[in-house]
């Protein structure tokens, strides 16, 4: 595991959502770096702010005052059709629902990025991810046709497919089972490990955490605490003192 | 829970709105055509109370035969003393109002082509109707007047040069006055006046009178004075006061353009019959998207018909929402219609809008009952929703046994209604009973193909789509894979612009089919012939004409054709109308005719009490050559014709019945041509001759027009091309109605796919590829209704043809404008996609993911 320097930095943010007496600071002044090939955990309490900060890292969401970089770029200035491509080319992205078009096979949903984007997808990289995945069998099936953990590990192999710098996972296993789970992370995992991405995700659940080289807690739109995770108990054990 | 579902329709305003429209659009439309006609009729109630201010008793000629050309007979101008005479007349006169043509200097026509032109007399004191806003009634042989509106559009003044002509000769006037009818315009109708003996011999009525006006001395009835005058009159004349005398001109009026109210009703109720299909989507899927509502209130302990209370009480809303709206859009629609005629030249008489009690009701019952009806199913749908909907997601799959029975339903709709089709072609009864017959079958297969057609949603959506994949991969399958995703939704969607492109297909199909019927009776009757007619198409041309034009150099003959409708009175089916035409003995030379029984010399030597009768004539009165027959002419006569021949007047130029020139002249008071065939001689130059023709013949009689066999064929095409455009026009509505439930389904589609459209954004797709999705998606779900319209169009017109086969009609298939109707429809799909496409493209990524 190499680190390579940060892919993500993240400067002074601050994020206000409404005016006046109702105003409310989602961030108040968070900087951090994200480094190349790590996998980090972002936790905290709700209303911590987590996930607006990966919201707004990933560009889906502007600070109000800050600057986001990636891979150099200050993607707090660009515009829709910019934002468009930095998604096409540097993002990836699982949720929390699996977000996977009914209409298209598992296979057509795993290559949908490249599709969109008008790339001929590398079959080999493609049938690599689907036996990592372990959906060799799954290939031609409709998403309504798999079960959630399935759908999931789509999901994460869709992120993968246009090999991004970096990838989000918002709540990857706030839907599935602890079997479902646990093969979701070991995926998430492998990605950092074995093909060198880079995964930012934001987790309530402290086991999810665990798997995480780095784990960063948010506490009133704050980073309170930023370190290795250790085990399940430890992060439950550090997360009791934010409560 | 009628609150509920009044704050539930408030709670969405904007839906509601949306679907007020389609509800809006089609009681418009309905109310429009009542508020049009209503206020034409009462122009013309106004228009005939005027113009017989100062009159008490009107005589005129009894007209047992209503002409085609609208020409009434006269009386004779001797009654005129006798009514003078009468006790209690304070003043008679005698009055000529005869079509006519109107010209300035230049031989310019006044007026246009449909506007129907008076040439009338003055008449004395209050009994003139007319009032000069401008200069003075003409006094001498040399003055006229026209009316003001008619002057301002030709641009001409008192002092100015004007030229009219009746049935005689062109005759050049001193325009000495501008008049006015009361407040009313004429009704599109135009009126020059002149005295009356230059009336009655512009006219050719010396000695006779359209009408005779009487004013009563004081204190005398009209309906005593008109008793004491009928005494004296002989029998064929009618006498009445002045209101009996526009009583009846009004009821004609009404009769005549009753066909339009039912003509444009027809439009209406095609629009309000879409916006039902509008309607009935909104409310599925409104239902569909509101099931853990409904699930919700279960568990709160509403019952089911509670629910269906609340549903229905939100359509109500919509319903009278839209039918109040459409009553006031009905204003707008009648002065849109008018524009639209006036456009074609059809002008109308209007004074200000009316808005009887009856359009009100109507409008507020079609409205609701529309609306109630097309949400009656959806409402029902809603209450089978268990209270455990509102606890996870539930999705109401139609069962194996409801498919079914929907199948069988539209099979045994399909039948029905192309056998209601099929008996209204070919099966007995009145024309209204099988034109209802018609109609009505043709509503029911379009209610079996939109039931059946989500089973063909899928294939017609891989046709449809298949351009727009290869062109555009991904977004162009994504259409394609969300136009299916929903077969039932995108199947109704479909079938209203179904409805409206199964329409102008007909019309197209027909109307080609009309046209290349037209071309072929006159490629097959006038080979190299000309023809002088009427520039009007179908007004007979004045008297001398036909002279003028055998003076021209290379015309070898001048054949002529005049007609007249009457009745038929014994022999055969007593009470019929029948067309009978006077040709001269020399047609054969110009005009193709295919004898059964006899040939040219039968036509030659015809006699006084002889007449020629058609095939179609003679099968159905069962008249055989030798058989004898009578008719009922216009003028009362009733002459009696021995059958001398027959011949087959399919394609041809002449009606059932020929009898001779001069028996047109002595029991039907009719010697004007309505059309003159002019053979040219040998190697002569037809295209000179042509030229010739027209300076002299023209220039005498403008009314005239000389045209070749390309000019007539388009002559016709062209009277065939403006009904045509008109139809078109009228269903533009039910055509915009049809896009925009195409709109509705995908905003609400595109509601329910918020998140997706998330997460296809967040994972690189730029707003210009969500934009092509949705439109393409459109453009897939208009297709599928143009190609069953189109399908379904070329039935319903290859079938309406076969009847007429027999006539002469000749179907043909205009390929490239078919093609055109196609690629429109395609067309109207990216128009319904503009606002939804936007949306759709400027969502929030980040909000559409979060969003449940």
């Amino acid at each position: 595991m190499s680190a390579n320097g940060p892919v993500v930095v993240a400067t002074e943010l601050h994020r206000r959502y409404g005016s006046g007496d109702t105003a409310v600071d989602a961030l108040d002044g968070v900087s951090a770096g994200f480094e190349r090939d790590r996998f980090t955990a972002i936790m905290g309490p709700s209303g911590s702010g987590k996930s607006t900060l990966m919201h707004i890292l990933a560009g889906l969401d502007k600070p109000t005052s800050g600057r986001v970089e990636l891979d150099g770029v200050d993607i707090t200035r660009l515009d829709d059709g910019e934002l468009t491509q930095l998604r096409r080319d540097k993002l990836g992205f699982v949720f929390q629902f699996f977000n996977l078009l009914p209409v298209l096979t598992a296979e057509e949903n795993l290559v949908l990025p490249l599709s969109i984007a008008g790339r001929k997808p590398d079959q080999q990289w493609v049938d690599q991810l689907i036996r990592t995945v372990g959906l060799e069998d799954r290939r031609t099936h409709r998403p309504s046709e798999l079960s959630g953990g399935q759908q999931q590990r789509v999901a994460v192999a869709r992120a993968l497919v246009s090999k991004p710098a970096v990838v989000f996972a918002d709540e990857p296993t706030g839907n599935l089972d602890s079997k479902a789970s646990a093969d979701v992370l070991r995926l998430l995992r492998g990605a950092v490990d074995d093909f060198d991405q880079t995964v930012v995700m934001v987790t309530h659940d402290p086991g999810a955490a665990a798997h995480a080289d780095r784990l960063i807690t948010l506490q009133d739109g704050k980073i309170v605490s930023d370190a290795a995770p250790g085990s399940a108990d430890d992060v439950i054990e550090l997360q009791k003192r934010f409560d | 829970m009628t609150s509920l579902g009044l704050k539930s329709l408030w709670a969405r305003k904007v839906r509601a709105l949306l679907t007020s429209f389609a509800v809006f659009l089609g009681v418009a439309f309905v109310a429009g055509s009542f508020v049009l006609t209503d206020t034409i009729f009462a122009a013309f109630d106004e228009i005939f109370t005027e113009s017989l201010k100062g009159t008490s008793v009107v005589i005129t000629a009894e007209n047992p035969v209503e002409q085609e050309s609208g020409e009434i007979p006269s009386v004779s101008a001797s009654l005129l003393p006798k009514v003078v005479r009468t006790p209690g007349v304070r003043e008679a006169a005698g009055a000529i109002f005869t079509p006519g043509a109107f010209f300035d200097a230049e031989n310019e026509k006044i007026g246009n082509k449909f506007q129907p032109k008076f040439i009338s007399s003055t008449l004395p004191g209050e009994l003139e109707s007319l009032t000069y806003v401008d200069g003075h009634p003409p006094r001498g042989p040399t003055e006229a007047s026209l009316d003001k509106a008619a002057a301002e559009d030709a641009d001409l003044k008192p002092g100015d040069k004007i030229k009219l002509i009746g049935q005689g000769n062109l005759e050049t006037f001193r325009l000495v006055g501008l008049t006015q009818l009361g407040n009313a315009s004429f009704g599109g109708a135009s009126i020059a006046q002149v005295t009356l003996p230059v009336a009655q011999r512009l006219t050719h009525k010396r000695g006779r009178f359209d009408q005779i006006s009487v004013a009563a001395d004081d204190g005398v009835s009209a309906a005593a004075l008109k008793r004491r005058i009928a005494k004296r009159m002989p029998t064929g004349v009618r006498v009445e006061t002045a209101q009996e005398n526009a009583d009846r001109a009004s009821d004609e009026i009404k009769d005549a353009l009753g066909f339009l109210r039912t003509f444009l009703l027809v439009f209406g109720f095609i629009a309000v019959f879409v916006g039902s299909f509008l309607i009935f989507n909104t409310f599925s899927i409104t239902v569909a998207q509101r099931i853990s509502e409904f699930g919700m209130l279960r568990t709160l302990g509403a019952s089911r018909p509670q629910i269906l209370t609340m549903v229905m009480v939100e359509a109500m809303g919509v319903g009278l929402l839209g039918a109040l709206l459409g009553i006031a859009g009905g204003f707008l629609i009648a002065a849109a219609i008018n524009v639209l005629f006036e456009a074609i030249g059809i002008d109308l008489p209007t004074t200000s809008l009316v808005l009887e009690t009856r359009t009100v009701v109507v409008a507020l019952l079609v409205g609701l009952l529309v609306t109630l009806v097309s949400s009656l199913i959806p409402a029902l749908r809603s209450t089978r929703v268990p209270p455990i909907a509102a606890l996870h997601s539930f999705r109401p799959v139609p069962t194996r046994k409801r498919r079914l029975v929907y199948l069988a339903l539209s099979i045994l709709l399909g039948v029905a209604g192309l056998g209601m089709v099929l008996l209204g072609l070919f099966g007995s009864g009145g024309a209204s009973t099988r034109a209802g017959l018609m109609g009505g079958g043709a509503v029911a297969v379009v209610f079996a193909v939109s039931l059946f057609s989500p089973r063909l949603v899928p294939p017609l959506a891989a046709l449809a789509g298949w351009p727009l994949e290869r062109l555009r991969h991904l977004t162009g399958r994504l259409a394609r894979e969300n136009a299916e995703r929903n077969p039932s939704r995108t199947a109704v969607t479909a079938a209203a612009l179904m409805i409206g492109v199964t329409l102008v297909a007909f019309v197209t199909v027909f109307a080609a089919g009309l046209k290349s019927t037209v071309a072929q009776v006159v490629d097959e009757n006038f080979a190299g012939g000309l023809v002088i007619q009427n520039t009007d198409g179908f007004s007979p041309i004045p008297n001398g004409t036909a002279k003028a034009a055998e003076q021209v150099p290379g015309v070898e003959l001048v054949a002529t054709i005049r007609g007249a409708e009457a009745k038929l009175l014994e022999g055969g089916q007593p009470g019929s109308k029948t067309k009978v035409d006077a040709p001269s003995p020399d047609i054969g030379e110009t005009v193709n005719i295919e004898w059964e029984k006899g040939g040219p010399e039968t036509l030659r030597n015809l006699g006084d009490r002889e007449a020629i009768v058609s095939n179609d004539f003679a099968d159905s009165h069962g008249l055989e050559p030798g058989d004898r027959f009578g008719l009922l002419t216009q003028t009362g006569a009733r002459p009696r014709f021995r059958v001398a021949g027959q011949f087959d007047s399919k394609l041809g130029v002449l009606g059932s019945v020929v009898v001779t020139q001069a028996v047109m002249a002595r029991d039907f008071d009719q010697t004007q041509d309505l059309t003159d065939f002019v053979k040219v001689e040998e190697g002569a130059d037809a295209a000179q001759v042509q030229e010739l023709l027209t300076k002299g013949v023209e220039l005498a009689f403008p009314v005239a027009e000389v045209l070749n066999q390309g000019e007539l064929k388009e002559s016709r095409e062209e009277q065939i091309n403006q009904l045509v455009m008109l139809v078109y026009a009228l269903l533009v509505f039910a055509i915009l109605i049809s896009l925009f439930g195409i709109a509705n389904t995908l905003a609400l589609s595109i509601h329910e796919r918020t998140r997706e459209l998330g997460m296809l954004r967040a994972i690189g797709m730029s707003r210009r590829q969500v934009r092509t999705m949705i439109r393409y998606e459109a453009v897939i779900t208009a297709l599928i209704g143009g190609i069953l319209g189109l399908i379904l169009g070329l039935i319903f017109a290859t079938l309406i043809a076969q009847p007429l086969k027999d006539e002469g009609f000749t179907l043909s298939y205009p390929i490239v404008s078919l093609v055109v109707l196609m690629v429109l429809a395609g067309l109207a799909g990216v128009l319904a996609a503009i606002i939804p496409a936007r949306r759709a493209s400027r969502l929030d990524v980040l909000e559409s993911l979060q969003y449940e």
